[in-house]
């Protein structure tokens, strides 16, 4: 008779245990950032330890080989998708997807709406300086999104970024704008030196006088 | 006769040992030890037992030879460079000073701005009268403290008797970016300046003396490590470790098996490098140019 009521009360107490774990888990809204480039644990822990502001945050798992990273939050203090983002990038990082998965089920993501269809595709080649895996993902990134363009993908060896794009919607100049406007110079557009400074220290590339 | 002998005997002996000694010596790659399921930042040794950093899983762990995990302490929040000290310092009133005075482990804690400091299994925290932001590595050298101070790009300096604060941002000699392995020695203080892609050297007033590597396109200098005779330090995102000379000179580049290493320690004629991403230790001994070849 002891043993049954003992096992009764384990049953009881895991189950109360779960419930908890079960309300506890409709309380917190779960995100999930794809962040590019996080190529050292210096880097990746700097990430970490930025959103660490965030007075609440739970369950931070970092993934520095995929770049994912994940967190939980209390859902009554609603994090919105922007402030996420606006973290990353404070961090000095590239946000690419980010999804938030909220307490009551619905799920938000960053997509952005379609591209233009592009009729009449032009290739490029243009310099543009850069140092390593962030640099890659900032420089795709920001190039990608010129209205017009439809592939950015950059060269960490040879810093030429191939673009295919429709030359009646944009150019070679707004192309080499964009990735100076990300801190990276060109051979026709140099960046600010805001821009530049505010690149993250892996991404501090030799600048040309 | 017999003496004469003995003399013949005694001086081709001496000849033949004096010849060895002057047999050029470098580093010769040994072996791979793989790590299961750890991704080694700092290394540290005390004695023979070698112990890691393992900055992804929070935890120190003490490894064999064969990458095994003999003891691990978890609880860390992204432990960093580590290193041993008997260090006489301030501390809580959870430990004398005079306990103190045994070896301890001291760990640096990226997440948790601290500096853990473990004996018999046993932790406590350095108190410091300054705060630190991501300290990335400390080195204890007799009563001397030196922390790598990784956001505000300094190095604090405990002389013995105060500290001192050495470095702030910038690229010029003296000045650090992002400093993330010091270690002390008899008469210097070196630091590895990961984003300037270089090492510097300071005397123990804080002063900058020279600065190695800034020719050879370093890709993050991310550890270092000094020895009586030569300057270890890692290129992370190139993957080798760079051996100078104490005139800061460049005496060799290794490459083989190394990938993504974050420090280096050396002792009795080996080296083990931590290759942080691939999880494994690597080991060069250091042989005579000669054996390289046969």
């Amino acid at each position: 008779m002891k043993q049954i009521t003992i096992i009764l009360s384990i049953v009881i107490g895991l189950m109360g245990v779960s419930q908890l774990d079960a309300q506890s888990s409709k309380d917190r809204d779960q995100f999930e950032v794809q962040v590019d480039g996080l190529g050292c644990p210096f880097c990746a822990y700097g990430l970490e330890k930025k959103f660490k502001e965030f007075k609440g945050i739970k369950d931070i798992a970092i993934d520095i080989e995929t770049g994912d990273f994940s967190f939980t939050y209390p859902a009554a203090k609603e994090l919105t998708m922007e402030a996420v983002v606006a973290q990353v990038v404070k961090a000095g990082y590239t946000p690419n997807d980010a999804k938030i998965t909220r307490a009551n089920g619905t799920v938000e993501t960053n997509k952005e709406a379609e591209k233009e269809v592009i009729s009449e595709v032009t290739t490029s080649k243009l310099y543009v300086n850069g140092m390593c895996g962030m640099c890659k993902a900032r420089i795709e990134k920001a190039t990608t999104a010129v209205s017009g363009v439809a592939s950015a993908v950059w060269d960490i060896d040879t810093k030429m970024l191939t673009v295919s794009y429709d030359h009646q919607l944009t150019s070679e100049k707004d192309i080499e704008k964009a990735a100076a406007g990300v801190g990276h110079d060109t051979n026709s557009t140099r960046a600010t030196d805001d821009s530049y400074d505010n690149l993250h220290p892996c991404c501090k590339y030799e600048r040309a006088n | 006769m017999r003496t004469f002998i003995y003399t013949i005997v005694a001086a081709v002996t001496i000849i033949s040992c004096t010849d060895k000694a002057a047999v050029a010596q470098d580093w010769q790659f040994e072996k791979v030890i793989d790590l299961d399921g750890i991704n080694p930042i700092g290394i540290a040794m005390d004695g023979n037992d070698i112990f890691l950093s393992d900055g992804d899983h929070n935890r120190i762990v003490k490894v064999a030879e064969d990458g095994s995990i003999l003891f691990e302490m978890e609880g860390f929040e992204r432990p960093m460079h580590i290193d041993f000290g008997e260090a006489d310092f301030e501390i809580t009133d959870k430990v004398t000073t005079s306990l103190l005075k045994e070896r301890a482990l001291f760990v640096p804690e990226y997440g948790r701005d601290s500096i853990a400091v473990i004996r018999d299994h046993k932790r406590d925290y350095l108190v410091l009268q300054d705060s630190l932001d991501a300290p990335a590595a400390i080195s204890i050298f007799k009563n001397e403290i030196a922390i790598a101070d990784f956001y505000p790009n300094r190095v604090l300096y405990y002389n013995g008797k105060e500290w001192i604060s050495i470095g702030k941002e910038g690229k010029e000699l003296g000045q650090l970016y992002y400093p993330t392995d010091v270690q002390i020695t008899k008469s210097h203080i070196y630091i590895a300046d990961a984003y300037n892609h270089r090492a510097q050297v300071f005397d123990k007033t804080g002063k900058a003396i020279a600065i190695i590597g800034a020719d050879l396109k370093i890709n993050a200098a991310t550890g270092i490590f000094v020895t009586d005779e030569e300057v270890f330090l890692t290129d992370f995102e190139n993957g080798r470790i760079l051996i100078f000379d104490m005139k800061y000179q460049l005496k060799q580049i290794i490459e083989t098996n190394i990938d993504k290493p974050t420090d280096v320690y050396v002792q009795d004629g080996f080296m083990y490098i931590t290759n942080y991403r691939k999880g494994q230790l690597i080991k060069y001994a250091l042989k005579d140019i000669e054996n390289e070849q046969s």
